[in-house]
């Protein structure tokens, strides 16, 4: 038993628009961000007294975002990292209050992920081999698509799994992206489309890679007690799982299977941390910044046997309407690439009921459940969702939440 | 001044290990850290033996045979020494020695490119998992070389498997 489960909340949640052009810096974007998720909960600066944002060198830290929002802090700390800080965040939020360090915790990540600093590299920079360089850029190895493409093709290898079957995640994601108005891409595609689209490298297409963008998103984490006097309804954290990694996470491939995610390390620690199981989530937050990361992780959290999660992917099981829908906003594949920040503020607004999609009237918690294009995303009465967070096969956080 | 591929190979004196490798394979001989404790090699070159934490070495030459154990074919190029080399196999090489030691899962395996004899990359149809490889180098400039694969005419170790299409 976890004394920690449900006794704290993510109370705000609040983005910038999703662009790949926002000619503002970090700075503005994280202010905006952060603004909407004060105003989302009802809360003014002087309520705020923490900070934790992650970055790669590519953001602006908390005490000028703090400052320029009026907030004077109690506690920050701007981490080092990308996918899978989220929800590690989260966690170490909680951790932050139960310190006594501060009252309220804004989690925030600000980037030009377009125009400023692309993952991987943009291939402007003066490039020089140092010793670091040496066991895999120096080959050529150095995006992320690069990095983590022997891993699926190993999987590809061991299992069967087909280029087909991850296909279906950009497919299912993209259904749902068409009904979310601020997805950057909205249009629907077929398992055709992205195995036509060009290689980036074999076996990842351009459509199998998630959609680089410009954006700021937060959400507010506080214990359940001030939680209570807030706008919105609290969405309980149930368990989070932070970080967690293979033997040897800086050189993964030393140890077999190199296609079973970290999250077979970290869904024991989530799931007895949350007092649920797989069969207890009602929709799942995969990180796709690949189609096949999704099934990757699917795998490892134990929502599908090791080896079955082609089969599981392209059934249905993952789209709105399906069993266990998985990133019903569109995810990093169509709605923007956030480090991992939309797929936890989707998930709170589903569990509110009051999801941002194109029925008249959702602000009022009213949907049709129809999810045919330019329609409904909610869906009906989830009670638990998980986050699984992704930033590499070695490395992967989870996050449990329910109503 | 040590280079590959026109980009400069700058190994600071503080990084005596990696240096080291380095200069191992520049005498065309695949190198690498044996635990001077545990008698283990391991790979990459680290800082502490990864099997007991000893943080001495010894450097052991190695058969520099393998097997691919899974790849990849690089057609959009992100760092700018590779814009002119696409497409280009990028291969996970399982090395013969020490395979399943000290646990089963373990392995030493090496990201590398593989390349054809005049060190240009390798093929797409020629390239596949359970195929025999073997070490190459490419000469850096200093007494440098950097350790890559070539495929060998040893039969595979089991069927040949490749990307389908």
């Amino acid at each position: 038993m976890n004394a920690l489960r449900d006794r704290y909340a993510i109370v705000g949640i609040g983005e910038t628009e999703f662009s790949r052009n926002s000619g503002r810096t970090t700075r503005a974007l994280g202010v905006e961000a952060i603004r909407n998720a004060m105003r989302d909960a009802g809360l003014t600066p002087a309520d705020v007294d923490g900070m934790l944002s992650y970055h790669g060198n590519d953001s602006t830290d908390s005490p000028t975002i703090a400052g320029d929002l009026g907030i004077r802090l109690n506690f920050y700390m701007d981490c080092s990292g990308g996918g899978s800080s989220t929800e590690a965040l989260i966690g170490l939020a909680i951790g932050a209050i139960e310190a006594g360090m501060c009252r309220t915790v804004a989690v925030f990540r600000a980037m030009n992920g377009y125009t400023q600093a692309r993952i991987g590299g943009t291939g402007r920079q003066a490039p020089v081999y140092t010793g670091g360089s040496i066991p895999q850029a120096i080959y050529g190895m150095t995006s992320a698509a690069q990095s983590f493409a022997p891993a699926f093709m190993r999987h590809m290898y061991e299992h069967g799994t087909t280029s087909e079957q991850v296909a279906h995640v950009k497919v299912a994601h993209s259904k749902h992206a068409s009904n979310n108005p601020k997805a950057f891409y909205k249009e629907r595609v077929t398992v055709d489309d992205v195995l036509s689209s060009r290689w980036i490298t074999k076996p990842l297409h351009l459509l199998d890679c998630c959609v680089e963008t410009d954006n700021g998103t937060a959400v507010i984490v506080t214990s359940i007690e001030r939680a209570r006097d807030l706008k919105q309804h609290p969405i309980h954290i149930m368990g989070v799982a932070g970080r967690t990694t293979k033997r040897k996470g800086n050189y993964h491939w030393s140890y077999a299977p190199i296609s079973l995610h970290a999250g077979q390390y970290g869904g024991p620690i989530v799931f007895a941390n949350a007092g649920v199981g797989p069969e207890d989530i009602d929709i799942t937050g995969s990180y796709d910044a690949f189609t096949f990361t999704t099934l990757f992780q699917l795998e490892a959290y134990g929502f599908c046997k090791v080896g079955e999660g082609g089969e599981y992917v392209s059934s249905g099981i993952i789209e709105l309407g399906g069993a266990r829908p998985n990133n019903p906003s569109g995810g990093h594949l169509c709605e923007v690439y956030s480090h991992g920040m939309n797929m936890v503020i989707e998930n709170v607004r589903q569990l509110r009921g009051l999801v941002d999609d194109y029925c008249p009237s959702w602000q009022q918690g009213e949907h049709t459940y129809d999810y045919s294009e330019r329609g409904c995303r909610q869906v009906r009465d989830p009670e638990i969702t998980m986050n699984l967070g992704w930033a590499s096969p070695a490395t992967g956080s989870a996050l449990i939440l329910r109503k | 001044m040590a280079e590959y591929l026109g980009v400069r190979v700058h190994v600071p004196e503080n990084d005596p290990t990696m240096l080291a490798y380095l200069q191992h394979a520049g005498t065309h001989r695949l190198t690498l850290q044996r635990c001077r404790d545990c008698g283990l090699l391991q790979y990459p070159p680290g800082t502490a033996c990864e099997h007991c934490t000893c943080l001495d070495f010894d450097w052991a030459p190695v058969s520099g045979k393998g097997t691919i154990y899974s790849y990849e074919i690089v057609t959009h190029p992100i760092h700018p020494a590779y814009r002119d080399r696409v497409p280009y196999p990028i291969v996970l090489v399982e090395l013969d020695e020490q395979r399943a030691v000290p646990a089963p899962d373990y392995a030493l395996r090496v990201i590398a490119t593989l390349v054809d004899a005049e060190g240009r990359p390798e093929h797409e149809e020629r390239v596949a998992i359970g195929a025999r490889v073997e070490v190459a180098f490419a000469d850096l400039g200093d007494g440098l070389a950097l350790p890559l694969f070539r495929l060998s005419d040893e039969p595979p170790e089991h069927a040949l498997w490749r990307y389908p299409g």
